[in-house]
């Protein structure tokens, strides 16, 4: 609510919190390094397969963390209600997956 | 703290412009609702690859189908345009329309050329691999999610462009600020799902 009032009254009060681009070009390097990365095992080939699996799932869960977080400004304040409604969709998503997976492999 | 910033004074363009109305907030929450909706939809979309990648019903195996360099440069370049759209909503916070607008060009041409090897990638597994969309249970789901990505990136390349054509009409008012802000909400969206396209699909494809 505060951070509201400092945008409504548009004077000189407004204490100005303009994010500069360092940490959204890091969060956009990272993600190039971790999916680098996971081309490079794929391609490098002989991977043990398991190993490959929670590999390539781990970097793509740190990179969408990344990006949700900073390109989405999911970390910022005031934003409960997104979080709530992003993990509500991913938690209904993940259900989704792990029921295909169970009647697929345990039939 | 008192520090007179050295910062211009915006022609009464509030400092986060997309929330500086009810109408603006209202619209950024309920768009987080309908990404909540969409992460189900593509959830759905995956849970059915997942089920069906090894049917392939004698056609082409993932293995045999995909290409990495190809699948690299497409990543590349929407990965790319995340981060321009990420600029774009940094300029429109400094209210600089142009830059906005620059920023929002680079987007969409990013997005093209993610959305024209796309195309060259379907066109060739349908025409020199023998990989349609009947062809097994595999190729039905792989069309059905990466297709159905494909279709969001043109959707938000045709949304992103015609903000584009709104700005230059209207300017950048609390009216603009918030479309342009859930679009490249959206357009973030959709490189969150291409990661995990192109780690599920694509190289867990290779891998096996």
């Amino acid at each position: 609510m505060a951070a509201e009032q400092h945008t409504r009254d548009n004077g000189v009060k407004r204490r100005h919190r303009q994010e500069g681009p360092q940490k959204h070009i890091m969060v956009f390097v990272l993600s190039a390094i971790l999916t680098l990365i996971a081309f490079a095992a794929v391609a490098a080939g002989g991977v043990n397969v398991v190993f490959a699996v929670i590999l390539l799932l781990i970097m793509a869960v740190i990179q969408v963390f990344l990006q949700m977080g900073y390109w989405m400004h999911l970390k910022d304040k005031g934003h409960m209600m997104p979080i709530i409604f992003m993990l509500g969709g991913f938690l209904i998503a993940g259900t989704c997956i792990i029921m295909a997976l169970y009647w697929v492999w345990w039939d | 703290m008192t520090t007179t910033h050295a910062e211009p004074v915006h022609g009464g363009l509030p400092h986060e412009p997309e929330k500086a109305t009810a109408e603006g907030r209202n619209k950024v929450l309920a768009f987080w609702l309908f990404l909540g909706g969409e992460a189900v939809l593509f959830g759905t979309l995956f849970a059915t690859f997942l089920a069906l990648r090894n049917q392939t019903n004698e056609g082409p195996t993932a293995n045999e189908l995909f290409h990495l360099p190809l699948v690299a440069a497409a990543t590349f370049f929407l990965l790319v345009s995340s981060l321009t759209s990420v600029f774009a909503i940094q300029a429109m916070h400094r209210n600089r329309p142009a830059l906005l607008r620059n920023w929002l060009l680079v987007t969409v041409v990013l997005g093209l050329c993610f959305l024209g090897l796309e195309i060259y990638e379907f066109s060739e597994y349908v025409r020199h691999e023998k990989f349609g969309m009947t062809t097994s249970a595999f190729s039905s789901a792989f069309y059905t999610l990466v297709g159905f990505h494909g279709a969001h990136v043109a959707f938000g390349i045709l949304w992103i462009s015609l903000l584009i054509g709104q700005l230059a009409r209207k300017g950048l008012t609390v009216v603009t600020a918030p479309k342009i802000y859930v679009s490249a909400m959206y357009w973030h969206f959709i490189d969150v799902v291409w990661v995990f396209i192109f780690t599920i699909v694509y190289l867990l494809g290779k891998v096996g």
